[in-house]
């Protein structure tokens, strides 16, 4: 479906010709494919999200803004990606317009004393972290790792990863916002709204921030952000990160005030206490269950690959038949990475020791195997730039996670048994990989400071076989299923089903309905609907805001 | 009247109808500025459910409703009515802690909870509550965490709202609601033993409640729990001073200390803040304030759940060797004031009479957020105005409260005066508004906006209060919840 | 191979847009974190990898035809194999080069060509050189030198200059430089001079394929019939055609570049400099010497699943992620000449930058390679070097031009040339 001559021209003078496209090809290109990690939906074999009526790539909040009024005056919807890796970014219907903000990707400030960074939404976690550590700090990574739009992050989706611990997942780093709202209007939290800067997102009074992000964010069905502030943290390393090796082992050895483990408990239940003594302790700065996403089985067979440049997926089979990988893949059964950063030589001295008292009381242990120099110098660069994570498909370019665990330690850790071996069981039908049941992964602090988890069992399938993605899918079903049952709630595989159905478009609203209301707290969606229609009369987002009308 | 009396009496009963309450009695020189209006009753709900009647019956009569849980004084003008004939819904007696988590370092609050007893009851769990520095006596905490009153340590505070979590919220419009993880609120053991548990602030969903009734002065609906994440009780813990003669020589080793995550408590204060704090008489703090430092840091430092003191030990000594760096003194005591004597008064909630009102009986806030480096230049822009308004400037406590790990700084002062005498109230009067214009015109960002400030903010940015009046339209509709506060 | 056969990939291809950057555990700043030109001037994701994976399956699909945007999709892709390292750091089973290489065969097969292009076409076609210069004028660079001429004479090791060299007049004292220091250090080599060939290596990367075959073979036999052992060139297009596409034709001649030779020379002690050249330089690595400068593994094998869903190849599959390219060798003949300091650019070896000149965009859109050309320029300008040094002409004629056109002071030389300053002390 594409626009009428005369809106396409209005658009082209707003953005200029070579920054707006209706060109089929160009449009199937901002598709996404939903026989993959569709985050969390699916997947669907052969299925793509619908196709674009223009794709845009405005170059300042002004060009956003003029675009939006415009939708609003012609009622046209539209939806806003800076780095496009999940379905949510894409619309749901046809006829939207896309906006791809990769062009507003300058980073506007880094405040070296107040630890925070301005940016727009085309800036990468790589790149604001390379520019962070030149004055000794840090930014906080998704756990979708470095590749993506660091603004997308704290201010649309989620934005946990393994540095929540002591960096602070991005909900709690959004300082000052600037959002072109649904209806073209801009409004500037915080601080930033009373021009007083950058540095606070809330008040004044109640905080409007609350309105532009929750728990989660609106996934871009509710206007536009065009800048924000996030808070960074200390960088106690160099101002670059010396990468050495070859491709792709690129190891980091950085100061002794940075170790890197990989350690492992003999029950959940002590694994558990790890994560509550660490957190009670203070220590650590990332921890992850990060490397177990491969599974249980096959997880260090791929760390010998993977810091192994001469090795590929081709060795695995050989691998797995060695002894000593054997021995390491049992000894690491039930393991977690974790980075201790010390400010000081005395500070890491302190965090060692702790951190051994840790593994003392829990009975504990540090993987050995892990700890020579290449693989230790491989997980530390690996962690700390967060720049595989692609690796997440490399099997056979698709994974999504089942379960999802959320909550305190001991919730997952209650039941991260039981959903393993129902998935082992399911991976001998053949449509997904066979790792061994358990390929949870997630960070051991969902929050800054602690207190949460998450167990994401990796699932990964060919997308271009259709029997592999249908399998995913029954065993996606299956898992939901069982969640409920279990009173686990519905599945992290579903979580974004109630936006999209099967055929790439939104899910009807009935289906929507059904699931709102089955929820603990269906008034939440109904306030989201009231929301909705206050700051977007003419609806010109998708399903991805979570609506339900009285 | 008598009607609204018998309503009122179906909900809650005879006893918790309280006539002609003493809501009327604050020490605020806003109550001075404001035309004094008083409610017509006060009513003492007992649980959610007689909450959410009060609620609903006041939609249904039109009657305000203003929230109140702390006891009185009452400072910043926010629970003195704007309209007549509001009904004040005490929730003081809804003071129970419902729970203490040790695993999950959680507390389940209700509004009436103050300071001294939760700290107590904590401290037998091996917890600890990250607190404001000396809240009144009889401050609830629910109400300082959504006022989002500052908090002595700064790097726990991974927001502006920690450590508060979940809530159970009476909107406006009646309805109860869940924030955070509240549907979790663990009423059977199973779901706490299991972790199943009210440990999420924010959310659910898309929007982010708590923030919507935060620092909303009681505007959009009564909470009547809360989730609060406490911090391990420490086994052992010092108090440090680090004194200078300027402020300025001090940012820079503040920021450092800021950036490491270094010093549980953490905050600056100047001679005469310092001294009004020590529980003196006012001609001690007379003496007392001209023998201590212009400014002073004040950094704790504690060891908590594992190798305490081993901890401790670290940490002293590398903020000691920072200290130096900056040329500056790390100290165990101030003259004859101990780190640890400072540290037990500030443990505690503010012994009686109240603090702030011990030097002159009246006292005067100000206060906003800001960046540290720029505190220097609104200090100025006080004393300047003191000056002009002929206030004692010697008089003015200055209290600059690092929040957010370090991102903001609460910038305070204190002005006391004599509620007696009428020129003293008249000289602070013009100086606390003077003062507050001069601020905001140069930056200072009133993230709270208590009586004249809210002006101020909501003029200058129309969007936020139009988005603001918008979310009160969905969860007030009716307008019932303390009118005339903020932008409504 | 053909489009079709990478079916598939464009269903597995990640949608994770590490193609549009240096792989990230090499990021050192905002400025310099990008790789592929192609999506870094146009933007539109169509213009990476990931989007020309799209762009294959909508063809494929039927979904979208030619249009005037897809030519320019296919044919502003450099084929500089940025894309494919960064790819690589995580994946095993793609091949984003090889399927915009397809993507452009099949335009080409289509018809679906560009006029600059062709233009090159018939050059090689009438004079066997892709710029557009009669044959007979070849040999000209190597005039005076005292040089066997294959095939009339014979030598071991056969020097070929490639069209840039032969026909770009100001670039003839590098390989006149190059034989003749070659030759001193006792190199039994020899030219082809009017009777050289194009190496075809270019036409390639437009997505001549057939053009690259027929030339490819008449080299080979020309090689043959001259009975040489090696083939060493100072262009690394020439190099990346001998070594990596030739074998797949059946050439099994040792093939090296004139740095690889060099750095040999110098180690064996057979070139010894005497002059020092003092100068600041950065050392630009050549797409097709570095990252695409591996060695050929034959291969002919198949996908095989293992663990139920893991896409392995059976025998196992070379894997070309620019890990073995030609990246020491420059670098130590730099640091070998006495005077000369190298300081690096932040995108170096594997995750170089593009000079721009390459897969036939310099031909046909000049302004946008001369862009990415002036991208590469302020890199380097940002180590503080005086010199750009490479050792490929097409890449210092394409920093040549973009320096001139911005009146920048940056110079730009071919190793060699500074090899031959050392040794006799002459610019
Ligand atoms: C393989 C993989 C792993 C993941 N792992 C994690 C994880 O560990 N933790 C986690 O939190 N998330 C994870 N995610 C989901 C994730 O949050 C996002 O995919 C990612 O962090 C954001 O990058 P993106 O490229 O998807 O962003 P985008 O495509 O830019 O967008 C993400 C969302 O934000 C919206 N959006 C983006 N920019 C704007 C803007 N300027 N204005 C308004 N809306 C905007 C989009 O519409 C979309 O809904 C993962 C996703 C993938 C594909
Ligand atoms: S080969 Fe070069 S220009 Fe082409 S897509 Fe890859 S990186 Fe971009
Ligand atoms: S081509 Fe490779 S790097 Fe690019 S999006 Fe696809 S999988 Fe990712």
């Amino acid at each position: 479906m594409s626009l009428p001559k005369d809106i396409y021209r209005t658009l082209e003078d707003i953005v200029g010709t070579e920054n707006i496209s209706d060109d089929p090809a160009i449009l199937d290109s901002y598709r996404y494919s939903l026989a993959h990690t569709a985050i969390h939906l699916g997947p669907f074999y052969d299925t793509c999200t619908p196709r674009g009526a223009a794709v845009l790539m405005p170059g300042s909040t002004e060009e956003v803004q003029a675009i939006v009024k415009l939708c609003n005056k012609h009622k046209i919807k539209f939806k806003a990606s800076s780095t496009f890796w999940s379905a949510q970014g894409y619309p749901s219907e046809d006829g939207a317009i896309q906006l791809d903000m990769r062009r507003m990707d300058r980073i506007l400030d880094i405040d070296e004393k107040n630890m925070f960074a301005v940016i727009e939404p085309g800036v990468i976690g790589a790149t604001l972290q390379a520019e962070a550590m030149k004055v000794g700090l840090n930014t906080h990574l998704p756990g979708s790792g470095c590749s993506c739009s660091i603004l997308a992050g704290a201010t649309s989706y989620f934005g946990s990863g393994p540095s929540n611990l002591y960096g602070g997942w991005h909900y709690d780093n959004l300082l000052g916002l600037e959002w072109v709202m649904p209806t073209g209007d801009i409004l500037r939290t915080g601080s930033l709204g009373a021009g007083c800067g950058w540095f606070c997102g809330e008040g004044p009074g109640p905080s409007m921030k609350g309105v532009a992000r929750g728990f989660l964010g609106a996934k871009g069905a509710m206007g536009v952000f065009t800048k924000c502030a996030v808070k960074l943290f200390a960088w106690p390393g160099p101002a670059t990160l010396p990468t050495e090796g070859t491709i792709p082992a690129y190891r980091v050895k950085l100061p002794d005030n940075f170790k890197a483990y990989t350690v492992a408990f003999p029950s959940w239940k002590a694994w558990a206490d790890a994560a509550y003594m660490i957190w009670d302790t203070g220590i650590g700065y990332l921890a992850h269950r990060q490397f177990n996403m491969f599974g249980r089985e096959l997880k260090h067979a791929m760390v010998k690959i993977l810091t192994d440049p001469t090795k590929t997926l081709s060795d695995l089979e050989t691998l797995l038949e060695d002894p000593e990988v054997q021995r390491i893949t049992e000894e690491s059964m039930r393991d977690f990475q974790i980075i201790l950063v010390g400010m000081t030589q005395r500070d890491i001295e302190w965090q060692d020791k702790a951190f051994d008292e840790i593994l003392a009381r829990t009975g504990g242990w540090k993987v050995e195997a892990m700890l020579e120099p290449e693989i230790h110098d491989w997980s530390m660069l690996y962690l700390i730039r967060l720049g595989h994570k692609n690796l997440n498909l490399v099997f056979g370019g698709s994974y999504d996670g089942c379960f999802g665990l959320l909550g305190a330690a001991d919730f997952g850790a209650a039941h991260a048994e039981e959903a393993s071996e129902f998935k082992k069981e399911w991976e001998k039908h053949g449509a997904v990989v066979q790792a061994g049941g358990d390929c949870m992964m997630g960070p051991i602090g969902g929050q800054g400071g602690g207190g949460t988890c998450l167990w994401e069992n990796f699932t990964c399938f060919d997308p271009h076989d259709k029997e592999s993605v249908e399998g995913t899918l029954a065993l996606f079903d299956a898992a939901t299923a069982m969640g409920i049952d279990r009173g686990w709630g519905v599945g992290m595989e579903k979580w974004n089903a109630v936006a999209r159905g099967p055929d790439g478009k939104t899910t009807p609203k009935e289906e929507r309905d059904r699931m709102h209301k089955d929820t603990p707290q269906p008034s939440m969606f109904r306030y989201q609907h009231k929301v909705r229609e206050a700051l977007n009369p003419n609806d010109l987002g998708d399903a991805y805001y979570e609506t339900l009308e009285d | 009247m008598d009607a609204r009396r018998a309503g009122l009496t179906d909900i809650v009963g005879a006893a918790g109808v309280v006539d002609k309450p003493e809501m009327r009695n604050t020490f605020s020189l806003e109550h001075h500025l404001a035309a004094p209006l008083s409610p017509c009753f006060a009513v003492r709900p007992k649980n959610v459910n007689e909450v959410q009647q009060i609620v609903r019956w006041a939609n249904e009569t039109g009657t305000p409703l203003i929230p109140v849980s702390s006891g009185a004084p009452h400072f910043r003008g926010d629970t003195i009515p704007s309209v007549p004939e509001a009904v004040i819904v005490d929730l003081s007696s809804m003071k129970r802690i419902l729970k203490i988590d040790r695993r999950n370092r959680l507390v389940l609050i209700e509004p009436g909870v103050i300071y001294g007893p939760l700290q107590q009851a904590l401290r037998e769990e091996g917890l600890r509550l990250i607190s404001p520095l000396l809240p009144r006596k009889n401050k609830s905490v629910l109400a300082g965490l959504l006022e989002r009153e500052p908090v002595m340590s700064p790097r726990y505070q991974w927001n502006l709202l920690e450590p508060l979590r979940s809530l159970e919220i009476v909107w406006g419009n009646g309805d109860v609601f869940f924030s955070g993880s509240g549907t979790f609120r663990g009423e059977e053991q199973a779901d706490w033993d299991e972790g199943r548990v009210p440990l999420q602030g924010p959310g659910p969903g898309q929007l982010d409640y708590y923030k919507l009734v935060s620092a909303a002065q009681g505007s959009m609906g009564i909470v009547t729990w809360a989730s609060v994440k406490c911090e391990v009780l420490p086994h052992a813990h010092k108090l440090f001073f680090v004194p200078s003669d300027r402020l300025e020589a001090l940012i820079d080793f503040t920021y450092k200390l800021l950036k490491l995550r270094f010093g549980d408590e953490l905050f600056i204060v100047n001679r005469t803040y310092l001294s009004y704090i020590l529980p003196s008489s006012p001609t001690e703090i007379d003496v007392q304030r001209e023998a201590l430092p212009a400014w002073t840091v004040v950094v704790g430092i504690s060891g908590g759940h594992m190798l305490a003191d081993e901890r401790i030990e670290a940490r002293e000594e590398d903020i000691r060797d920072i200290a130096q760096q900056f040329g500056l003194k790390m100290v165990p005591a101030l003259g004859s004031i101990a780190g640890s004597t400072l540290s037990d008064i500030i443990q505690q909630p503010s012994a009686q009479p109240y603090w702030k009102l011990r030097y002159k009986g009246g006292s005067q806030e100000i206060f906003f957020l800001t960046t540290l480096d720029k505190t220097p230049a609104f200090i100025d822009i006080v004393q300047a105005t003191a000056q002009q308004e002929q206030y004692p400037a010697q008089d003015i406590g200055v209290y600059l409260q690092l929040v957010h790990q370090g991102v903001g700084c609460h910038c305070e002062f204190i002005l006391p005066f004599d509620p007696h005498n009428p020129d003293d109230v008249k000289k602070t009067q013009a100086l606390f508004y003077e003062a507050s214009h001069a601020l905001f015109r140069q930056g200072a960002y009133f993230s709270r906006p208590y009586g004249i400030w809210a002006d101020m903010v909501y003029n200058a940015d129309p969007k936020t209060t139009h988005v603001t009046q918008q979310m009160k339209d969905i969860f007030d509709p009716n307008r019932v919840m303390n009118p005339g506060k903020l932008c409504f | 191979m053909a489009l079709e056969d990478f079916a598939a990939q464009a269903d597995r291809c990640s949608q994770c847009s590490y193609c549009k950057w240096i792989p990230f555990d090499q990021v050192k700043s905002w400025r310099f974190a990008k790789n592929c030109p192609s999506i870094a001037y146009h933007n539109f994701n169509s213009y990476s990898a990931r989007g020309r994976y799209a762009v294959t399956r909508s063809l494929l699909h039927g979904d979208s035809a030619y249009t005037d945007t897809v030519r320019d999709i296919a044919y502003t892709c450099l084929t500089c194999g940025a894309c494919d390292v960064s790819c690589k750091v995580c994946r095993y089973n793609l091949d984003p080069l090889e399927m915009v290489r397809e993507l452009k065969f099949r335009l080409v097969e289509d018809g679906q060509c560009l006029d600059e292009h062709l233009a090159v076409i018939r050059s090689l076609r009438s004079d066997q050189n892709t710029m557009q210069q009669p044959s007979s004028a070849r040999g000209a660079w190597a005039e005076g030198l005292d040089v066997p001429l294959l095939p009339a004479d014979k030598a071991e090791v056969l020097f070929h200059a490639g069209c840039r060299f032969s026909f770009d007049r100001s670039l003839h004292k590098t390989v006149r430089a190059a034989v003749t220091l070659l030759r001193g250090a006792g190199v039994d080599i020899g030219i082809m001079g009017d009777w050289e060939m194009c190496c075809a290596g270019r036409v390639y990367a437009m997505g001549y394929r057939d053009e690259f075959e027929r030339m490819a073979r008449a080299n080979i036999a020309a090689w043959t019939r001259a009975g040489v052992k090696t083939v060493v060139t100072s262009c690394a297009d020439g190099y990346h055609a001998f070594k990596r596409l030739y074998p797949e034709l059946g050439s099994q001649i040792e093939v090296l570049h004139t740095v690889e030779y060099i750095a040999r020379l110098i180690e064996q002690g057979r070139l010894a400099f005497r002059s020092e050249v003092p100068m600041t330089v950065t050392y630009h690595d050549p797409c097709h010497l570095g990252r695409q400068g591996e060695p050929y593994v034959p291969w002919d094998g198949v996908e095989k699943k293992i663990k139920g869903q893991i896409i392995t190849y059976e025998p196992p599959k070379p894997r070309y992620n620019g890990a073995w390219g030609i990246y020491d060798p420059p670098r130590e003949i730099l640091r070998s000449i006495p005077g000369v300091e190298l300081v690096e650019m932040e995108r170096i070896r594997e995750y170089s930058w593009c000079c721009g000149a390459g897969g036939g965009v310099r031909e046909a859109y000049p302004e946008y390679s001369s862009w990415v050309a002036s991208e590469r320029i302020e890199e380097a300008k940002a180590t503080g070097a005086e010199a750009m040094v490479s050792a490929c002409p097409w890449c210092e004629r394409n920093f040549m031009d973009a320096i001139d056109a911005k009146g920048e002071t940056m110079q730009v030389y071919d190793i060699v040339d500074l090899v031959q300053r050392a040794i006799a002390g002459e610019a």
